[in-house]
């Protein structure tokens, strides 16, 4: 599958509560129609800092290079999920998913995500493609699951096929056995153009200033893990002081220039089907 | 949590029964699933081929005195999840969603106009009242958690068991064999990644009071009419979800289904099913709400 973030700030006219609801509300309920569109997350940075949810020590423990600025750039971030970059592309022009009285309808609305890009965020999102490794496959069940975000920069003296070789391989493994895990996917940043017709010509993110910020924002990381947690202290408790622990420190150290945390609400306004697509509408 | 079931019909001279899943879950969905307060929903239409057509004989072993062309009554039923009664009942008042060039603000464009041409409109051209109006079964729903649903990243098949109570039974006595006896046995058929019991709740109007006005064409007497027909075709529905339809099967030929068979004749005056393809709009969250927006 093609999968592409993009992560935005919110407008400064907004508070971060404000763009949550701006952002679930209006803005995922036009996105969710998008063309052929497979799954769509949205994930908010939540209002509690992990070190009220963990004992700080073991955040401080678990986390190298953190950015000073990192919340600055950024509220939120969406995920897509198409069959392929046509699709993705061809997401943008009008669906025809409405009823009125000549039958079934094309409603530019939808291509456009509601045409509200100028007042929810602050410039473009910043929008790219990741390689995907499913460490564990996610299973939801009907409540809100504990969502942690790992974001990790390769150390710069290893390749980067090799970091990616490593980081899916003995890595993921020993992750993936942590306990209190519904789900643990992996995501590597990738080169890929993804900007490029999906925005229109005259979008900030394609301004020399534009690229500055986007690029300042991909210098502190290379790859995001997402957790999914039923149980929260139980992993992070095994993740401390468990009997991978010291291992999965240490492949880290060799692994990572930085490596950081971060909690974040997700709502799930498609559900991902990794399946073939059915030939009928389906959501 | 206070759980809706609305059992709606298509608009059959504008929309295909394919075109009526684009237009319920694309524009439709869009507008819906920011209504008030809102803790789940999703959205039920009947497979493209029947079960009758995927099971062969074996649907006729596995059900009886189903009534005849069920599925003509509705093409999709949504299910909505709310923390109480009012909070259904007030989910229509708009809520500051949209960025705009003065801040977070009400959708003035938030519109419910398309159900007078996506569901199936209410015929009366010399009655002015109707205008508008579209025939739809909203029934309070009574559930009973057993086996929580947990949904994978893939489409999984779903199936609803529709019961209707034998007359030799009370609705108490009724309701406590189907929870006591029988679904403590279905919830352990082999394959179920979720299995919930629903009772319609007696009162037919208990969920469209005070959601619709009380002039609502549903309230008249050919509309009480016309919806205590369906709902008196059954008592309850059973959400049974299942990796595949292959698993569906397996489990109705496992032992522990032939242990249902006989308590099935004692207890339902009819069962049937229909396999649905459910669209997740809003993933019911059974926890709290947290105190932000939140879907």
């Amino acid at each position: 599958m093609l999968k592409v973030f993009g992560f935005v700030t919110r407008n400064p006219s907004l508070t971060h509560d404000e763009y949550r609801a701006g952002h679930v509300g209006y803005h995922n309920s036009f996105g969710r129609r998008l063309n052929n569109i497979r799954g769509y997350l949205l994930n908010v940075r939540s209002n509690t800092h992990l070190n009220d949810t963990f004992d700080e020590q073991v955040v401080d423990q678990l986390t190298r290079g953190e950015p000073i600025d990192f919340d600055e750039q950024w509220d939120g971030w969406g995920q897509l999920m198409f069959d392929s970059k046509e699709h993705y592309i061809a997401g943008r022009t009008p669906a025809r998913d409405r009823a009125d009285a000549n039958g079934l309808q094309d409603d530019e609305m939808a291509g456009r995500v509601g045409g509200d890009f100028d007042y929810l965020y602050a410039g473009s999102p910043f929008q790219f493609h990741v390689d995907e490794h499913v460490a564990k496959p996610v299973i939801r069940p009907e409540r809100k699951l504990f969502k942690l975000a790992q974001f990790v920069k390769r150390t710069a003296d290893l390749e980067p096929d090799l970091f990616r070789a490593y980081w899916t391989g003995r890595y993921a493994t020993l992750i993936s056995q942590l306990p209190g895990l519904t789900g643990l996917v992996f995501n590597l940043r990738t080169s890929l153009d993804v900007m490029t017709e999906f925005f229109p010509a005259d979008a900030e993110g394609f301004t020399s200033q534009g690229i500055e910020r986007r690029n300042h924002f991909y210098s502190s990381w290379d790859g995001i893990i997402e957790y999914w947690l039923d149980d929260p202290a139980m992993f992070i408790d095994e993740r401390r002081s468990g009997q991978h622990s010291q291992t999965i420190t240490e492949m880290e150290a060799n692994l990572f220039d930085r490596v950081f945390y971060r909690e974040v609400d997700e709502t799930v306004a498609v559900l991902p089907n990794r399946n073939l697509a059915p030939d009928f509408y389906h959501r | 949590m206070y759980k809706v079931f609305a059992f709606l019909k298509r608009n059959t001279a504008l929309l295909s029964h394919d075109e009526y899943r684009a237009g319920h879950v694309g524009f439709h969905c869009c507008n819906s699933r920011r209504l008030k307060n809102l803790r789940g929903y999703l959205v039920n239409i009947w497979a493209n081929e029947d079960l009758r057509a995927k099971l062969g004989d074996q649907y006729d072993a596995i059900s009886f005195n189903e009534p005849e062309a069920f599925t003509d009554y509705w093409d999709g039923f949504p299910e909505v999840y709310f923390d109480d009664r009012e909070s259904w009942t007030r989910a229509g008042t708009p809520e500051p969603t949209r960025a705009t060039e003065d801040g977070l603000s009400i959708d003035e464009d938030w519109t419910f106009d398309d159900v007078r041409f996506l569901f199936d409109p209410v015929e009366s051209v010399s009655d002015e009242s109707t205008a508008g109006e579209f025939h739809s079964h909203h029934l309070h729903m009574e559930e009973h958690l057993f086996v929580p649903v947990s949904r994978p990243e893939h489409k999984i098949t779903k199936v609803i068991q529709f019961f209707r109570r034998a007359p030799t039974l009370s609705t108490d006595a009724f309701q406590a064999k189907m929870l006591e006896d029988y679904a403590a046995i279905a919830s352990q058929l082999p394959g179920l990644l979720g299995y919930v019991v629903n009772f319609q709740d007696e009162n037919m109007d208990a969920a469209i009071e005070g959601y619709y006005p009380a002039d609502s064409w549903r309230f008249s007497e050919a509309g009480r009419a016309h919806r205590a027909e369906f709902s008196n075709l059954f008592d309850g529905a059973t959400e049974m979800h299942f990796e595949s339809i292959e698993d569906f099967i397996k489990a109705m030929n496992s032992p522990e289904h032939q242990q249902l068979t006989q308590l099935e004749r004692s207890l339902f005056d009819a069962l049937w099913y229909v396999e649905v393809d459910e669209n997740l709009i809003v993933i019911p969250n059974r926890d709290p709400a947290p105190g932000f927006y939140f879907r």
